[in-house]
């Protein structure tokens, strides 16, 4: 309850300061427009040359491309803002007044910095679906939707423990910028079903950096014909990601040596 | 209220050669020292004390500091603040205590320093009707007037520390740790941030411990100080007692209406200076009734005071003999 209340007044600080740029707002909605449409292209190109792809069909496609803007959305959303803010604070120093608060220092850098706009996302996510299931020319049941919100759930929590392992680094490393610029390119994979990439990619994809399950799953679950194993699997992974992600933060804490005297 | 006992804190220092080929050297093997900053120091503070902490940079002030206030854990000792253990960092603990740093800053840089008050309002768990009434409080000793409603990046660095101190109490901390609340501030400024130092010690029994490269700060402000040096404690007690052990000596200034000649200063004391404006004399303290004497019997004294030598000259001496004299 009270951790609630923490969050309502961070998004509140955060919705002030997005508010303070105006100019950016529009510059960024902008910029995301132009990254959607450049996004889109490829898998345009390619369903034109071959209408089925290791069993993806456009419209199927659709879908994943859809949690892909939905994820990113989320990523840079609510995710990203956080870490960057955090990276900054180890870098000056500043951390120490976040670790001085009598609340989770977890929860407080998670929590430092939201970009509301980014919520413009979800509504082209839901676009991306729409169109999708126009093209296979049927919708999802409710239950398909319940089940693709769950491996969502799953998908998010995967996706903040790679970012907040990321971030955990730069106690040990400072500059981290690189890696979280490699972890995009790499992120950007994720646009694609993983039954486009064989071997070892694959293999990578699935387990060490689970794009599978960030957008290949939940597609699977709005088609539905992803298998309860695979949900379970996937909720299991997150779960251990979770935890994996709060013992290396809460080791990193202990080995800060804090900066600038 | 706060208890160290042999406390230690070392970090490991990679440690490379000079140029390019040691620093490649250093890629594939790398060396470590460990560092102690502070090396085995003990004191006790009793509540509503005010401490200074002195000593030259690097001495292990801000480190001592930050185990204090949970940031570092120690590597080895003892500490406790009001029966916390630090390194723990619960919740009880961190409601009681505060750190200023100087150098650094908690505001929101784009925001006023209003939101920031009111982000430490929530993370506090400070009510409501509280929270006004220590924000009237706040407003008024520190001068803050509208502000808190200017975004902090258009606030001098003087007006900026007045709200940091601010966002800092919102939730009235039981002990306060201050490392260079001062610095870069300008004379009135400092001023200002030192008499509200004090208010606050004397209205909220606040223990207060405080660091600064100002000798006014301390001199103002604490009665008592603890001195290191090297990471060792070299003095702990009344400040006035340390002056009067470093420097026995009185400073007495000297004014003439007509010029006098340096050879006869001689036997009075030594002379620190002698030129056109005034003379300084450096004389044992026990000496100065009969210096004062004999200079107004002997000397065209214009004007003639007595003082204490400066706080700075006498830090750089205690230093400079380094732990030759052990505390007693």
């Amino acid at each position: 309850m009270r951790y609630l209340r923490l969050l309502a007044i961070q998004l509140r600080t955060s919705l002030l300061l997005s508010m303070q740029y105006r100019a950016d707002f529009l510059l960024d909605a902008f910029v995301e427009v132009f990254w959607m449409a450049t996004a889109i292209l490829p898998l345009v190109v390619v369903f034109r040359v071959r209408p089925v792809i290791a069993g993806w069909s456009f419209g199927d496609a659709l879908m994943v491309m859809g949690w892909f803007t939905f994820l990113q959305g989320v990523l840079e959303g609510a995710i990203n803002p956080s870490l960057v803010t955090v990276v900054e604070h180890i870098r000056k120093g500043t951390l120490d007044f976040v670790l001085i608060k009598p609340a989770d220092a977890q929860f407080l850098v998670s929590t430092a910095r939201f970009q509301p706009w980014r919520a413009v996302n979800v509504a082209t996510s839901l676009g991306l679906f729409a169109w999708g299931f126009a093209r296979l020319g049927r919708g999802p049941s409710a239950g398909d939707v319940a089940l693709a919100a769950v491996a969502m759930v799953a998908a998010v929590v995967v996706l903040y423990s790679l970012w907040m392992l990321t971030v955990s680094a730069a106690f040990y490393f400072v500059r981290i910028d690189n890696l979280s610029q490699l972890f995009g390119a790499v992120f950007d994979a994720a646009r694609w079903p993983v039954q486009i990439f064989r071997g070892v990619v694959r293999a990578v994809f699935t387990f060490v950096i689970p794009l599978a399950l960030m957008t290949t799953y939940p597609a699977e679950a709005l088609l539905g014909r992803l298998g309860t194993g695979t949900l379970l699997g996937a909720l299991a992974g997150a779960a251990a990601a979770f935890v994996i992600t709060r013992l290396v933060w809460t080791a990193s804490i202990g080995k800060y040596t804090s900066a600038g005297g | 209220m706060i208890r160290v006992r042999a406390l230690r804190k070392h970090y490991q220092v990679h440690e490379r050669p000079p140029g390019v080929a040691g620093a490649l050297r250093s890629l594939f093997h790398r060396t470590y020292k460990a560092v102690a900053a502070v090396d085995g120091i003990d004191f006790d503070i009793a509540a509503s004390e005010r401490v200074g902490f002195l000593g030259p940079n690097g001495a292990g002030k801000t480190t001592t500091l930050k185990v204090l206030s949970g940031l570092l854990h120690p590597t080895s000792g003892e500490v406790s603040v009001d029966g916390h253990e630090p390194r723990r960092r619960d919740d009880a603990f961190l409601q009681k205590i505060m750190l200023v740093l100087g150098q650094k800053q908690q505001l929101l840089w784009d925001l006023p320093p209003s939101d920031t008050f009111e982000l430490n309002r929530a993370v506090y768990g400070v009510p409501r009707d509280e929270y006004a009434a220590t924000l009237r409080e706040l407003t008024e000793l520190l001068e803050l007037g509208d502000l808190v409603r200017k975004p902090a990046r258009t606030l001098s660095l003087g007006e900026r520390m007045k709200c940091e101190l601010a966002a800092a109490l919102i939730h009235r901390p039981k002990v306060l740790f201050l490392d260079e609340p001062t610095i870069g501030l300008d004379v009135s400024m400092q001023a200002t941030v030192r008499g509200f130092v004090e208010r606050y010690n004397q209205r909220y029994g606040a223990t207060i411990l405080l660091t600064s490269h100002y000798m006014e700060d301390v001199q103002r402000l604490c009665p008592r100080v603890i001195v290191i040096d090297k990471g060792k404690l070299v003095y702990d007690g009344a400040l006035e007692a340390l002056v009067a052990r470093i420097r026995p000596d009185k400073r007495v200034v000297l004014r003439f209406t007509r010029p006098v000649d340096r050879a006869d200063l001689a036997d009075l004391g030594t002379v620190v200076r002698h030129g056109a404006g005034d003379t300084v004399l450096d004389v044992h303290k026990d000496a100065v009734n009969r210096v004062v004497t004999q200079a107004l019997a002997r000397l065209p004294v214009a004007d003639l005071t007595v003082e204490n030598p400066p706080l700075e000259e006498v830090m750089s001496e205690l230093f400079a003999r380094g732990h030759a004299e052990p505390s007693p």
